[in-house]
């Protein structure tokens, strides 16, 4: 799910917007020096099939639809690091110009769809096997790989929500496992099929020698990715958490209205004089729009 | 299909549409962290935000239409933050609401104004890495490539089918379909890597002069200063 | 100065795949000369074409413009060669127009302020409207795209150009403006093709390529027209040399 501007607070905003742009540029160094020139334009046709079809739904039972979101296949087909940054890349274009996610939750986007997608997809594929092109094994691995990719992206947005106290950890958790373990249903399937479609027609694409090379650095920043979600959803269910963590599933909300406090809160009088006063300042606020947009000689610059 | 979605209106004419993109960049991230940085309950000051962004929106000459469409977007995600923490109340999702909106505003108008290419370009001024960069670059060129092919093949395979096939089946064949657009994505960037080299390529992009720096642009991120500075720290501005 | 463009002596490729599409090419090509390679799918004229700069390199010995082809002269030899590809949809891989035809002198160091000149010689000489460095490739036509990759070669300047199947797809129009805009090129021209009427157009003299060796090389009219020679390797004699 790409978070909004204004869900997170500034706090975990910038931090995550600094632990992207590091790995993002930790990422480009090892690309940039550790491999073939000729990963650079997959890299960029990739991003361009990624965001083409997050872009493609397909309608699935009952009116809803689904498309892939990649990030363990870039993982898997790129290796982690350029996987990542591929991502990135679609998520950064995505911001831009559709509008999807926030421009300073970027980096909890490009951290939990991005990073988080892609180093756990290459980690599950690798460790379940995949890459010795058993078609078994490469379609197995490939549909755990892209399904836990999105439980533990999931994971990730729940935790950024709940730090930011807009949404608390025990409703956020369970919702966006819950939801994303259906999609990830989706994601599978078709990270699965894709694959051993691959296999079938253009092996020498599973297991190609452009891919980075991954050092310790690597394996150990995918280690701390990788536990971070292991660990909260280890811990959520049980009641034994130390006392900060208590505090997250309450998310420092007052305690909720009595009912009677919710009931002068909500009624109705409030709430249309709240709305009318709102309507009379949109109205101000269009009216401002048309002046500037109709004032010719009106310039912001000498 | 066309990238109306980008550029729609990036090739209009407007003091904004002038500007440097590194300046944009810079002013409306600025903005949007000033946004993020209202404390909650002073509505006030996100009213008084609403009106100036209505001014940069208005001089861009972005359709009012458009912004409100684009704008609208945010509803469901913050229909899902109330019914998930009810007890913010009235207040609270005012707050949220407006935040959420106002910084939408921000990007939209942003990305409106200026190219793509300029906006590339004012990235990588700022220091975007190469690599994100040229990813960008490719991104945009062979969306169209790519978007177009899938295109086609749904096309064909719309003329040989009858009915819907069960939900597993469907998979499969969406499954196939993207496998095939992904190899052709490869052969793309394997033929697109011999005109590279073809052309001198050596592991380097070179970039291209950026844009100068000039006076519209420093009315521009003064005039964004000046607002930021009074509606935190209130009039007069510093003793001279 | 040699007086040979390019001189190649025993050349053979194998794909990785173990499928051999060069076999002992010899071939001599004169500063000045255009020369038309013909040949059925498959005889390895792009493949050929591809060792020209050394995109693929094979075993034996290729010479450009003087120069041994290897690994620490390339950017040296990709300065002479000009290569345009069948399909301009990946020779053109940047955002605009101007940054496509940019992107080879910028490569080869050409000073910054130079740039917008050359750019602008070579959208003229391509035929194409100066305001054309703004546009983006896919809002162009098939004939626009082609003259565009074309330009793009054209901007390095070099001395050698080489094409592949450069009419494909083009509507008659399309294809005469370009003929003709070929024919006004001062480079060394080696051209790729199995329609036959284009090297009859262009061409003085044409090689005959077929799975993976030469087996003909001679003056244009001679060879295209011997029915016999074209039949055996799956090409046909064009209208314009049939003898009524």
């Amino acid at each position: 799910m790409h978070i909004p501007d204004g869900f997170l607070s500034t706090r975990i905003a910038v931090s995550l917007d600094a632990i992207s742009g590091a790995t993002i540029l930790y990422a480009s160094r090892r690309v940039r020096f550790a491999t073939s020139d000729r990963l650079i334009p997959v890299m960029g046709v990739l991003a361009a099939f990624v965001f083409a079809s997050q872009m493609l739904n397909f309608p699935i039972i009952g009116g809803t639809s689904g498309h892939l979101v990649g990030g363990a296949l870039l993982g898997i087909l790129l290796g982690p690091m350029a996987g990542f940054l591929t991502m990135a890349t679609v998520l950064i274009a995505q911001a831009l110009f559709l509008q999807d996610g926030g421009l300073l939750a970027l980096g909890a986007n490009i951290f939990n769809i991005g990073a988080v997608t892609a180093f756990v997809g290459h980690g599950t594929y690798s460790l379940l096997g995949g890459g010795k092109g058993n078609p078994k094994r490469v379609t197995f691995a490939g549909f755990v790989a892209a399904f836990l990719s999105l439980i533990a992206s999931a994971a990730c947005c729940a935790l950024q929500l709940a730090l930011s106290g807009t949404i608390p950890l025990q409703i956020g958790l369970p919702a966006m496992v819950g939801y994303h373990a259906v999609i990830g249903m989706i994601e599978g399937g078709l990270t699965a099929g894709i694959l051993s479609f691959l296999l079938h027609v253009r092996p020498d694409l599973l297991n190609s020698d452009i891919k980075p090379k991954l050092n310790i650095l690597d394996w150990a920043g995918a280690l701390i990715l990788v536990a971070i979600p292991a660990a909260i959803l280890a811990t959520a269910g049980s009641s034994g958490l130390p006392d900060p963590l208590q505090g997250l599933l309450i998310s420092n909300a007052p305690p909720p209205p009595s009912a009677a406090d919710a009931q002068q809160l909500l009624s109705s009088g409030r709430f249309t004089d709240y709305a009318f006063r709102l309507g009379i300042f949109f109205l101000f606020v269009c009216i401002v729009y048309i002046a500037a947009r109709l004032a010719p000689g009106r310039r912001h610059s000498p | 299909m066309r990238h109306s979605f980008i550029d729609r209106f990036a090739n209009l004419d407007s003091p904004l549409h002038a500007l440097d993109a590194r300046t944009k960049l810079l002013g409306f991230a600025a903005l949007i962290v000033a946004i993020l940085l209202i404390p909650q309950g002073r509505d006030f000051i996100f009213f008084s935000y609403f009106f100036f962004i209505a001014i940069f929106a208005g001089i861009s000459q972005i359709p009012l239409g458009f912004i409100v469409r684009r704008a609208l977007t945010i509803l469901p995600f913050i229909i899902l933050a109330t019914l998930a923490a009810p007890w913010r109340g009235i207040a609270g999702l005012s707050t949220l609401f407006l935040r959420a909106i106002l910084c939408l505003i921000v990007v939209i108008v942003l990305t409106n104004t200026t190219r793509f290419v300029e906006l590339l370009r004012g990235l990588r001024g700022l220091g975007c890495p190469q690599v994100l960069a040229s990813n960008l670059g490719f991104l945009y060129r062979y969306l169209f490539v790519l978007t177009e092919e899938f295109m086609q093949m749904r096309q064909a395979r719309d003329c040989r089918r009858v009915g819907r096939a069960p939900f597993r089946k469907e998979l499969a064949i969406m499954g196939s379909m993207l496998g095939t657009l992904l190899v052709r994505s490869f052969e793309h960037a394997e033929r697109m890597y011999k005109a590279m080299l073809s052309r001198g390529y050596a592991g380097e992009f070179p970039v291209a002069n950026p844009h100068r720096f000039s006076w519209p642009d420093l009315v521009f991120l003064l005039a964004i200063t000046l607002f930021v500075w009074t509606t935190f720290f209130g009039f007069p501005l510093p003793r001279i | 100065m040699s007086e040979y463009a390019v001189r190649i002596t025993r050349l053979n490729y194998t794909y990785p795949d173990g499928c051999k599409a060069l076999d002992g090419i010899d071939l001599d090509v004169r500063i000045g000369e255009r020369v038309g390679i013909v040949g059925p799918s498959g005889a390895g004229k792009s493949t050929l074409l591809l060792h020209l700069n050394g995109v693929l390199m094979g075993t034996g010995l290729v010479r450009i413009m003087g120069l041994t082809l290897e690994q620490k002269n390339l950017q040296q030899i990709r300065r002479q060669v000009g290569l345009v590809f069948q399909d301009p949809n990946d020779q053109l891989f940047c955002p605009t127009v101007y940054e496509d035809i940019s992107f080879g002198p910028m490569n080869l160091g050409i000073p910054a302020q130079e740039i917008p000149s050359r750019v602008g010689k070579s959208l003229l000489d391509a035929g194409l409207d100066q305001s054309m460095g703004s546009r983006t490739s896919h809002h162009l036509s098939l004939g626009e795209r082609k003259r565009v990759a074309l330009a793009s070669v054209l901007a390095m300047d070099p001395a050698i150009l080489a094409m592949d199947e450069p009419m494909s797809n083009l509507d008659p129009r399309n294809r005469r403006h370009l003929i003709e805009l070929i024919a006004g090129l001062p480079a060394t021209l080696i051209l790729a093709t199995h329609e036959m009427e284009l090297v009859v157009a262009l061409c003085q003299r044409t090689v005959v390529m077929d799975r993976g060796k030469i087996w003909a090389d001679g003056s244009t009219p001679d060879l295209l027209g011997n029915a016999e020679l074209m039949n055996s390797h799956g090409l046909e004699v064009p209208l314009s040399l049939k003898k009524n």
